[in-house]
Formats: C-alpha cells, sequence, structure tokens
C-alpha cells in the first residue's frame, strides 16, 4: 500500500514488534494481536469474569452463573414466551452494586421491533431495588446501605441507553457507533439486541448478502464483548423447518449464525410450563430448567430452597464454590 | 446522494463518486474489504467513512429509559395508547392498544371481533384528553361486507357508551366521515391498499388506525399445503410493510385473525403442524383472543345478570402485560366489560 517491498515490509513490522514489547505499560484487555499469553492465564482470566444474575436460580446454575461477561449469549424462542422479559431483566441487573453480587454495569439496549415497553421495566427495576432493601435491612452492612442511596429506579432508569433501530441499515449502522458509545460510557456491562433476526428475515431476495452482512455484524459484537468487558445479549425468532415426516422449530437465520454466539438458549413451552434449555455452551452441559415471568419480571417456579446463607449464595454468584462437576 | 455535504475527507468523496456509489445504504450493505478493494482506500479510510455515514443516520438517537418513562407529551410518549371505550377493557390491557405495532385479536366466529374493531374506529376519533388519537380509522375487509348498519346503530348510542365524554363534544364529531372503508379479496388489491390507499390516508394524517378485517381469509384460498415456503414469504413481506407503517405513523394496526383453533405452540417435541401460525405470530405485538366459551367462573355469579353473551377477552401475548382475562357483553351501544 505505501509501496515498499515485501522484505522491507517484514523489517518494519519486526522492529514495531519488538517496541511493543518492550512497553511495559501494554494492558490486558488492548486489541494487540501480537499479546502471547499461556493457557492457564487466559483460563484464569475467564473464570474471574463477572456474570450477570437472572434472577432465576436454576438459570443461573445451568450457564454456570448467569450470563457472562465477554461471551455472546443468544436467546431464541416463539413469541411470547419471554425473551424480551429475560432482556429487560439482564438491563436492570447488570446494575446491581457489587456489595449485592452485582458487577455495577451499566445497559446498552438495541430494539429492533418495538417491544420495549418502559412501563414493565419500571416494574421489574422496582421490584429489584425492593429485592436489594430487604437484604439490605436482614444485614445491616455499611456498604449495603451506602450502595443504596444510589440504586434507586431514578438512576436504574437512567444508566439504560435504549435505540430504536427501524431496519437493518439503521442496526448496521448503530452497531459501527457502538464501539465509540461504549468508550464514552466505560461503565457499560451489558449490550442487549431485541431481536436479531427482525430487521433480517424480509427485504432480502439475496440470501448470501444476507448471510455476509449478519456474519460481519457477528464478527463485530464479538470483538465488542471482549474489548469492552461485556456482555452481549441477542434475541432471535423461531422458524418452522419442514422435514420429510414433520415440522420442528429451529432458530432462525439459518446454519451459519448458529456459529456466531457462544451461548445458546432455547426458551419453549411444556403446555402452559416454560422452559429454557442450555443449548450451546463451550463449558455448561445442556440442561432444561422451568422459568417464570411474575409481576416482578424473570424468575424462579419455587422460590429456591432456602438454607441459612441464602441471601448470600443467591446474590453473590462470585462467592459460590466452584464445583468440579460444573467444569 | 450529496458526499460534499458529508464531513469527509476529499480524497473519500471523489473515490465514492468515482466508484459510483449512490446511498449510504450501498455502503453498509458491503463489507470493509470489499469497499477497500473498490474505493481502492486504506482500511483506516474505510472505518472512518463507515463511522461518518453511521453517524449521519444514528445522530440523536439515543434516549435513557428514564427520558422514555418520564415522557409526557402525546405525540411521543409510550404512555399514550388507544383507549377501547370501556375502562374495564382499558384496564386489562394499562390504557388500551399500543400505538406502535401490529395487534392481533383472534378468535372463533361471532365472538366479537368485528364490534371490538368497530369500536376502535370511534374510539380513534375522540381527543387525546378522552383516550382518542384525535383522528380517523381505515377498515379494510377482505371478506364480509362493511357492517354499516351496525356502525350507525354504535354511532347513535356513542353518548351512552363514552358517559365520561361531555356530550358537546361527542356531538362535534362526524364519526362517519372519518372512517374510510376499503375491499381487498386477494393478495394484490391488499398489497396495493397498503402501499397506496393507506400510506396516502396516514401521510396526510386523516387516519390513526387501521383495521384489517380479516387477515386470515386472505391466505386461506390462495395457497395449497404445498406452498407453505411462498406464504411465508409474503406473510413477512407484509408483516414487514405494516409493521413499518405503525413506525413511522405511530399508529396502531389491527387485524383480526379468524382461525377457529389457536394453539399457542403448546407443541409436543418441539412438534407443530406447518400452519405458518409462527411466521404471522413473530410479526405481532400483541395477541389478544376473544371467545365465547363461558369460563367455569361463570357459574360463581360473575355473569348471572348477562343473559347468555358473555365473552371473554383474553391476553396471549403482550411484553407489557401478563397473560389475563376479562369479560365483556355486546349491547346496543357497543362492547362493555364486566367488572
Amino acid at each position: 500500500e505505501i509501496g515498499i517491498s515485501k522484505e522491507e515490509a517484514l523489517e518494519v513490522l519486526q522492529v514495531v514488534r519488538k517496541e511493543c514489547h518492550s512497553d511495559a505499560a501494554r494492558t490486558a484487555g488492548g486489541s494487540a494481536a501480537t499479546r502471547k499469553c499461556t493457557a492457564l492465564e487466559l483460563l484464569e482470566e475467564e473464570q474471574a469474569q463477572g456474570f450477570i444474575i437472572t434472577f432465576c436460580s436454576a438459570l443461573d446454575n445451568i450457564l454456570g452463573g448467569g450470563v457472562q461477561l465477554t461471551k455472546i449469549t443468544e436467546i431464541c424462542g416463539a413469541p411470547g414466551v419471554g425473551k424480551t422479559q429475560l432482556c429487560m431483566q439482564l438491563a436492570v441487573d447488570v446494575q446491581i452494586p457489587e456489595c449485592f453480587g452485582g458487577v455495577a454495569g451499566e445497559a446498552v439496549f438495541i430494539d429492533t421491533e418495538g417491544s420495549f415497553m418502559v412501563d414493565r421495566l419500571v416494574d421489574i427495576a422496582t421490584a429489584c431495588v425492593q429485592h436489594c432493601q430487604l437484604i439490605a435491612e436482614a444485614h445491616q452492612e455499611e456498604d449495603h446501605l451506602k450502595a443504596l442511596e444510589t440504586f434507586s429506579l431514578e438512576s436504574i432508569l437512567s444508566h439504560i441507553y435504549y435505540f430504536r433501530c427501524r431496519d437493518y441499515i439503521e442496526l448496521l449502522a448503530q452497531v459501527y457507533l457502538l464501539p465509540d458509545f461504549l468508550s464514552e460510557h466505560s461503565k457499560v456491562r451489558l449490550v442487549v439486541v431485541d431481536g436479531i433476526a427482525f430487521p433480517f428475515r424480509h427485504d432480502f431476495e439475496d440470501l448470501s448478502l444476507r448471510t455476509r452482512l449478519l456474519n460481519g455484524l457477528a464478527q463485530q459484537l464479538i470483538i465488542i464483548a471482549n474489548d469492552h468487558k461485556s456482555a452481549v445479549v441477542l434475541t432471535n425468532q423461531m422458524t418452522t423447518r419442514i422435514g420429510q415426516n414433520q415440522s420442528i422449530l429451529v432458530p432462525a437465520l439459518g446454519e451459519s449464525w448458529g456459529h456466531a454466539a457462544t451461548v445458546r438458549l432455547i426458551f419453549h413451552w411444556d403446555n402452559s410450563q416454560r422452559l429454557a434449555t442450555l443449548y450451546k455452551s463451550p463449558s455448561q452441559k445442556e440442561s432444561t430448567i422451568p422459568y417464570c415471568i411474575t409481576s416482578h419480571g424473570f424468575r424462579d417456579v419455587q422460590p429456591p430452597a432456602v438454607t441459612q446463607n441464602a441471601e448470600g449464595t443467591e446474590m453473590n454468584p462470585r462467592k459460590r464454590p466452584r464445583r468440579e462437576e460444573e467444569k | 446522494m450529496d458526499w460534499d455535504q458529508f464531513d469527509l475527507n476529499p480524497k473519500v468523496i471523489a473515490a465514492l463518486k468515482k466508484a459510483d456509489i449512490k446511498s449510504i445504504k450501498e455502503i453498509l450493505n458491503l463489507s470493509g474489504a470489499d469497499l477497500q478493494r473498490l474505493m481502492k482506500l486504506s482500511s483506516a479510510d474505510i472505518q472512518c467513512l463507515l463511522k461518518t455515514v453511521s453517524l449521519t443516520l444514528r445522530r440523536n438517537s439515543m434516549l435513557t429509559a428514564l427520558q422514555l418513562y418520564q415522557d409526557k407529551d402525546h405525540l411521543t410518549s409510550q404512555h399514550q395508547k388507544l383507549s377501547l371505550g370501556c375502562s374495564v377493557l382499558d384496564n386489562l390491557l394499562k390504557g388500551g392498544i399500543p400505538l406502535v405495532g401490529i395487534t392481533e385479536l383472534a378468535g372463533e366466529s361471532s365472538a366479537g371481533k368485528t364490534q371490538i374493531s368497530l369500536q376502535l374506529c370511534l374510539c380513534v376519533q375522540y381527543p387525546y384528553k378522552y383516550g382518542g388519537l384525535d383522528s380517523g380509522a381505515v377498515y379494510i375487509c377482505t371478506e364480509d361486507v362493511f357492517p354499516s348498519k351496525r356502525l350507525q346503530q354504535l354511532i347513535d348510542q356513542q353518548h351512552k357508551l363514552r358517559a365520561d365524554v361531555p356530550a358537546e363534544i361527542i356531538q362535534k364529531i362526524k364519526f362517519g366521515n372519518s372512517i374510510f372503508v376499503e375491499h381487498a379479496a386477494d393478495l394484490d388489491a391488499f398489497h396495493n391498499c397498503i402501499t397506496k390507499r393507506i400510506s396516502l390516508l396516514l401521510t396526510r394524517g386523516m387516519v390513526r388506525l387501521v383495521v384489517i378485517d380479516s387477515i386470515a381469509a386472505l391466505f386461506r384460498c390462495e395457497f395449497g399445503a404445498s406452498d407453505s415456503v411462498m406464504k411465508a414469504q409474503y406473510l413477512q413481506t407484509f408483516g414487514a410493510q405494516l409493521h413499518s407503517l405503525s413506525t413511522r405513523f405511530r399508529t396502531p394496526i389491527m387485524c383480526i385473525n379468524q382461525k377457529s383453533v389457536m394453539l399457542l405452540y403448546s407443541a409436543v417435541d418441539n412438534r407443530v403442524s406447518p400452519a405458518l401460525g409462527i411466521t404471522w405470530a413473530n410479526q405481532l405485538l400483541m395477541r389478544l383472543m376473544v371467545s365465547r366459551i363461558s369460563p367455569p367462573e361463570q357459574s360463581s355469579g360473575v355473569a348471572s345478570h348477562h343473559t347468555g353473551s358473555v365473552r371473554t377477552l383474553r391476553v396471549v401475548f403482550a411484553p407489557h402485560l401478563p397473560q389475563s382475562f376479562c369479560y365483556y357483553t355486546v349491547k346496543l351501544e357497543g362492547v362493555k366489560g364486566i367488572r
């Protein structure tokens, strides 16, 4: 590009690389392609990553603690099963202060379908604040009470950054602008795209264009998740795949899209019981758990068994001992 | 597209013109590598270009949830809904029909879907203060003829239904003048109707409600069992067009669905028959169901004063509502909920 020979180019690269290695100020989160580290370092880094709890302990369990930062989690399901509900719950839960076991982050919510109803979000946020207040009352600790001073309905709502994208072009543009936005709003720990399928499921006679655009989007989101230590949560629709004798419901957007997310959850019904199946995960096994949607938000079907340290284990997943079977 | 207006490096502008790129959409449709090749620019220049055009599209597009919550302006607020003209029904829906999105009203025949739709066509004409949108409605008939006699009855009885509105205000509204009736018996006619007629009425601000009675009739005859893929594409295209109109003009779209059996994806082992119910359902914001089947509670006295015509209005799914229901009857003056 700048008109030098291949050998000269290699020389330049080597000089630059040496400069980088001697730069002791290199931070771990940088996007340097030449950073070397051992697998052990990577494992330790990964285990130290936070989780965003869902308030449904059964779901948090099968996910290994909750929705993980730096990963893309995809939620698939039929209309009405609760995908948007979980997204709204996560946009609140990401803000839970650290003393209550949260990651004290902020949220970006990209809405392509117009299903983000702020009144519902208010219900969920209010219930979360009340939950934390109950814990604070029970424990009477300084840091709990202090954290509650700034953890209120208004503060929660003010830290959810909402973008409405009305077609796939607006969505693509918004994702191009996200890295700069996240640099300016460095406390964001969650990016939600609800839903990723809606803008891509009509308007495309050329499916290869769609596949290419989706792949590009996935790559950008992976980089964003990593660079900004954020969880990326996407919701996807279900579609009917017609087989020889039967039809089944499968996630939309095709086979190659299936590789985009690290973790894939499928929400579905069994008569009138809502179920969540962990379908794909690098570290957890496939399992199905029941959940329900209450006026307070996304919850377990029954309250989890109350033990001596119930509040502690519920609200502090990072303090829960890592069990061997969970790896 | 006038690229000179953009805050771009002149060499980038020159490259855009030379490559004959005419729109932002064209740029975003291409990958970074394709753009580099096409415009013979470096990757840094392309990144800059992508960000600049994205910013043009998306400047000032962020709102915090707090701003959404505190917005009480009836022109933009999420809290603004289209009332159904009855406080019991409005309570079930936490205010009424949301203004942006497609709401489906499904159920067996004679359960009251047309009655509710006609009532909405009148409600929309009231001022914002009384739950309306100060505008008219367009009613698309796809199979039956428009029930004009019943509409006239309802108009005559508005003062009785809407006791909450002062009589002078009701008298001033020329209800019949603001309901535009269209007929569309097949998909082509329907497509024409949406793209031309309805767009025009919406652009001129003459209507703020679109009723389609019914969406199912359009698809019943034209597609055989083997055309499911094509049917799905039509459903998605229409859904997207309706959704886009609804978003652009903050206008609720009410689709009546006349399926006789509504399966709520209670699919056994994930198997469903290819009825494409899910293709359509994916386009919806909210699904409501009406039925005449008397629920067991009726015997406990809820409906004992109402002889035989108690119906149920049920929320099947909605992002802001729990699965709940209420009872209603159809009276001379319209649809009224039972407390």
